[in-house]
């Protein structure tokens, strides 16, 4: 039996969570890992959408949104957040992208920062299952499509013509009945 | 049982949810109309939050951070028991490196009741199973107890010294000399002023030349003096460190409850907590009132 952590406070992620961490074989072992991530995450918060194989993908997802959660929580100002965007992200711009775009981007939402979307595997190819890895608010076109309004649709364009001509005959009773109780008057 | 998790996650996650029924105790207030006014409410209106400093008073109280183990429901009847023992006996706030008189049934002693002094060493387990480790040095042999912290087998703990220490737990006092881990058994108790810091006792303990029960080198610990060993234990000990361990954000997310959560389940507690915390207090001072202590 273990007992929580209580030395740090934590904010509650917004994505679920395996309950165990995934190896990713390096040859420098666990830190090599550590450094696969690295790079996934810095790349993630270069190009906001990055793709890559899903199990990759998966694990640094946590990590990018653990970091803008970190971000939120603690500001620019505190030292372990920085120290911690230091390792983190390997190119030093992204660091100030992370304080100064990213943080006012994502501190009054309350959904994930990053979204997870399968992609198609190239066949024939290798077996591994791809993804695609963004940030939300990304400058780039939706990958899902929208499901709003599409006025253009056959129904829809029934249904609009069943509504101009409703509210024409409504008009014309409405005018009808002023009209009468002009003449009563 | 991995999935399921994630689906848990997922669904308990998203705040503007109006359709899913909600089983939490801290969303059971949220009707379909006032779902989407609850980031304006204020936090007091409907249930009382408790204080940051509960982390650290009751840390039992948080669940067992390993996602494989977590029951809510467990955990709802877990936290009620808990409670009501409370009401019968004070658990009061103790730290590793208190030190702690605990009496409790003991079926071979003569008057079936027996009292243990000693300092607190090791505090681990969550809900019921949380228990604390006393050790003492008693005709020269050291001594430790375990003890469960609701186990209905105790009458009485109470806290001759407050304090706490440099490191989380204090087995390296196994290593060193006897007159660290010794505290006489008839010890008064040292009060605190009332509403006062916890102090943080800042000695360095030394230890006994090797061979020891666990390689203290390999250990951040702060609480032990300058250790006098070859170099070849500290090369070997810098070969087996994880410094990238300190940056594994995931792996510190998985060790500990999210504050939301924390809010929620202390919030739950608290005003049963509190209230007796009063009665107790209250009691102490009329104790100290009518008890003077004979002078010469």
């Amino acid at each position: 039996m273990n007992q929580a952590d209580v030395t740090k406070l934590v904010s509650k992620l917004r994505i679920p969570l395996k309950p165990s961490p995934r190896n990713l074989k390096s040859p420098q072992g666990p830190q090599g890992r550590l450094d696969k991530l690295r790079k996934t995450v810095t790349g993630l918060f270069k190009y906001e959408r990055i793709e890559l194989n899903y199990n990759r993908a998966d694990e640094a997802r946590g990590y990018a949104e653990r970091l803008i959660s970190e971000a939120i929580r603690h500001g620019d100002s505190h030292q372990q957040t920085m120290e911690m965007a230091n390792f983190w992200l390997m190119e030093k711009q992204l660091i100030h992208k992370l304080f100064k775009v990213f943080v006012p981007r994502f501190q009054n939402s309350n959904q994930s920062y990053t979204r997870m979307l399968n992609a198609p595997r190239p066949y024939p190819g290798e077996k591994f299952k791809k993804s695609v890895l963004e940030l939300r608010g990304n400058p780039f076109p939706s990958l899902t499509p929208e499901l709003g309004y599409n006025r253009n649709l056959l129904h829809n364009v029934l249904l609009e013509e069943a509504r101009k001509e409703f509210r024409a005959t409504k008009l014309t009773e409405s005018t009808a009945e002023s009209s009468n109780v002009k003449e009563g008057s | 049982m991995a999935l399921r998790r994630i689906v848990k996650n997922v669904t308990s996650s998203y705040v503007n949810i109006t359709q899913i029924p909600v089983r939490r105790q801290g969303m059971l207030f949220l009707s379909t109309v006032d779902a989407a006014k609850t980031s304006e409410e204020p936090a007091d209106v409907r249930k009382p939050v408790a204080p940051p400093s509960y982390r650290h008073i009751y840390p039992e109280f948080l669940p067992d951070p390993k996602m494989e183990w977590r029951n809510d429901i467990r955990e709802k009847l877990e936290r009620k028991d808990m409670l009501m023992r409370r009401v019968e006996i004070d658990i009061p706030e103790f730290y590793v490196g208190s030190v702690l008189a605990v009496t409790f049934a003991d079926k071979h002693a003569q008057s079936k009741s027996n009292r243990f002094v000693g300092i607190c060493i090791e505090r681990a387990g969550c809900g019921l199973r949380a228990s604390f480790i006393l050790r003492n040095v008693i005709d020269n042999q050291g001594v430790e107890i375990k003890f469960e912290m609701y186990d209905p087998k105790i009458n009485k703990v109470e806290v001759l010294r407050l304090e706490k220490r440099l490191d989380d737990h204090l087995r390296y006092l196994r290593d060193s000399p006897p007159e660290y881990s010794t505290f006489p058994l008839d010890m008064e108790p040292e009060p605190l002023p009332e509403d006062a810091q916890v102090p943080v006792n800042k000695i360095q303990v030394p230890l006994k030349p090797r061979p020891w029960l666990e390689r203290w080198e390999r250990q951040n610990l702060q609480g032990i003096q300058e250790l006098d060993l070859p170099d070849k234990f500290f090369k070997r000990a810098e070969e087996l460190a994880t410094p990238w361990e300190k940056y594994d954000l995931v792996k510190e997310y998985r060790k500990t409850i999210p504050e939301e959560d924390q809010q929620e389940i202390y919030a739950e507690v608290y005003s049963e907590l509190h209230q007796l915390e009063i009665s107790r207090r209250k009691m102490k001072r009329k104790k100290v009132f009518t008890k003077p202590k004979k002078t010469g």
